[in-house]
């Protein structure tokens, strides 16, 4: 297994005011602190070139098992081992390895084009000039932000930066993607193009893929396996054709909104 | 992650952030207004005081000639301390863009240590060098003197780098303290007031008290200013160069070292906030 975790825990102290008349001053004066566990105990694994989605309410514990296995938070217990490392312990050797895109967040500077950013990040992971050359000649292609190049960040649309985004993310050739809920805010074109991009680089790269969101259209374009969270627990982990036989049996026949709004779009020529 | 590597990181981001702070030119053009106002500001007064005063008090060999270069040099090298933490870097820490930082193959004491220098240095060279032309340009008695002597000012550049490592070292323990989200912004700006008063911008450390001078030299923060700005008017003697540039580095040591080990203990229980 390449990601392989075991037992994870984590939880966050919460800072609650208290209730009453004189809440806001007393709170002023002590808090009242609650223990919020977000992780109670997960264990998974995905094999090499898995392409899994990731879903359960907000609030159930995604982002924050992905912050696990990207290295960035520490878990209170448990074992967690990614391509044979312990995130949090070595990270500066695991995260060149892997590739991270948070929809909510940037990874660019903001004021600068684009362009220049590529070029800190070939530094920062200390990318070969001629194989940095070849790999953003491919992604740009692939993903049609060769025009974009030039422009400052902040003068982008949301779609146009989303696709930046993951060209940021895959020019070090990470063998390993998390994607915390990519396609948030995107119209039903940039969405389908972002599907078929990721799905292709799974496909030829061999790309592990765990892919958080709130969009099932995302999961059953891209994923066979689901895994399910809730309250901190994995309550679900296996085909997404299994969910469908257990929780929507009668269901026969689906329109493929996105597609049809893309399609739409494409003959009113607004794209 | 060896440090060639680490190297060329670093001079990349060091490009990248000074191509970002250059895009503000009106914010560095209205900083050189303020830095000159303040300058003829202090210039009067220290007049006033120099010419008026009753000689009962001690100016501890610093001339009014010596203490006017002294106001014009302390408002250049002003820019290079932090009124507040980098503003890149407090949006990461509040907002919880840390995590993308984290997500880098680079330590990020050295990261950050490079992004607000560089940040500091896009914007601030510009600023010291127009602060110094007009000190220069001044009425006579107002001007920037010429340098004490040519060691004297070969000391004074070498120390004057010194002090950009410095502040930027102490800005960079301040911003290891902020970490701690839940403290706000107070322990910062104290900390920054403080060692601003302490680095003889407001008053030259040579015009405080008798009793305080030793004290006032071995403190960290002379070395933000003062230690080369006494260079430059000679009330420091060249051959106090060595000594003086010595203790900048010895606290620039600390103040990396205490940052580090701050920043290494708060990432191991670090809450990154948000979704």
């Amino acid at each position: 297994m390449q990601i392989e975790l075991r037992d994870i825990r984590k939880s966050f102290k919460v800072y609650k005011r208290p209730e009453g008349k004189w809440g806001l001053l007393r709170g002023a004066l002590m808090r009242n602190v609650e223990v919020v566990e977000a992780l109670s105990g997960i264990s998974f694994g995905i094999a090499e070139g898995e392409l899994v989605g990731y879903i359960g309410p907000n609030g159930a514990g995604k982002s924050t098992s992905v912050k696990i296995m990207s290295g960035i938070l520490t878990p209170d217990g448990g074992e967690c081992r990614i391509m044979g490392r312990v995130p949090w312990k070595e990270r500066t050797a695991h995260v060149s390895r892997i590739g991270v895109v948070f929809g909510q967040r940037s990874q660019l500077w903001w004021d600068v084009p684009v362009e220049d950013s590529f070029d800190v990040l070939r530094d920062i992971y200390g990318i070969a000039p001629g194989d940095y050359r070849t790999r953003l000649a491919e992604l740009t292609a692939t993903l049609d932000v060769g025009a974009l190049l030039r422009t400052p960040v902040r003068q982008l649309s949301l779609g146009q930066r989303m696709r930046c985004e993951l060209v940021a993310a895959l020019l070090h050739r990470p063998q390993i993607l998390f994607l915390d809920e990519p396609t948030i805010g995107l119209d039903a074109v940039s969405k389908l193009a972002l599907r078929s991009f990721l799905k292709e680089e799974n496909r030829k790269h061999g790309v592990t893929m765990l892919l958080t969101t709130h969009d099932m259209d995302d999961i059953e374009a891209l994923c066979e396996r689901v895994m399910v969270i809730g309250h901190g627990q994995l309550l679900y982990d296996g085909q997404l054709a299994g969910l469908q036989t257990k929780y929507a049996p009668e269901v026969t026949l689906k329109v493929n909104t996105d597609a049809m709004i893309a399609a739409m779009y494409n003959d009113l020529a607004l794209t | 992650m060896n440090m060639k590597q680490t190297g060329r990181a670093s001079r990349s981001l060091l490009r990248i952030s000074m191509a970002e702070g250059l895009q503000y030119r009106a914010s560095a053009i209205s900083g050189v207004f303020v830095s000159v106002f303040w300058g003829i500001l202090e210039c009067v007064l220290f007049t006033v005081f120099f010419t008026y005063g009753d000689n009962a008090w001690n100016n501890n060999g610093l001339s009014l000639k010596q203490t006017i270069s002294y106001v014009w040099l302390g408002q250049a090298l002003f820019l290079f301390q932090r009124m507040s933490i980098d503003g890149e870097l407090m949006d990461k820490i509040n907002n919880g863009n840390v995590g993308i930082d984290l997500c880098r193959p680079l330590d990020l004491y050295t990261h950050w240590f490079v992004k607000s220098s560089a940040g500091k240095l896009g914007t601030s060279w510009i600023r010291s060098a127009a602060t110094v032309l007009a000190g220069l340009l001044m009425p006579a008695g107002y001007a920037l003197g010429a340098p004490s002597s040519l060691q004297g000012f070969l000391s004074f550049l070498l120390s004057v780098a010194m002090a950009f490592i410095l502040c930027s070292a102490f800005a960079m323990l301040v911003t290891a303290i902020r970490l701690n989200v839940t403290w706000g912004d107070g322990p910062t700006y104290m900390l920054l007031l403080l060692s601003g008063i302490l680095s003889g911008t407001y008053l030259p450390l040579r015009l405080w008290p008798d009793e305080l001078q030793t004290f006032l030299y071995l403190q960290p923060f002379g070395g933000f200013a003062d230690i080369p700005i006494q260079l430059y008017v000679g009330s420091m003697a060249p051959a106090a160069a060595l000594p003086g540039m010595g203790l900048q580095l010895l606290w620039s040591l600390v103040f990396v070292l205490g940052g580090r080990w701050i920043m290494n203990r708060k990432l191991q229980t670090i809450i990154v906030q948000g979704g």
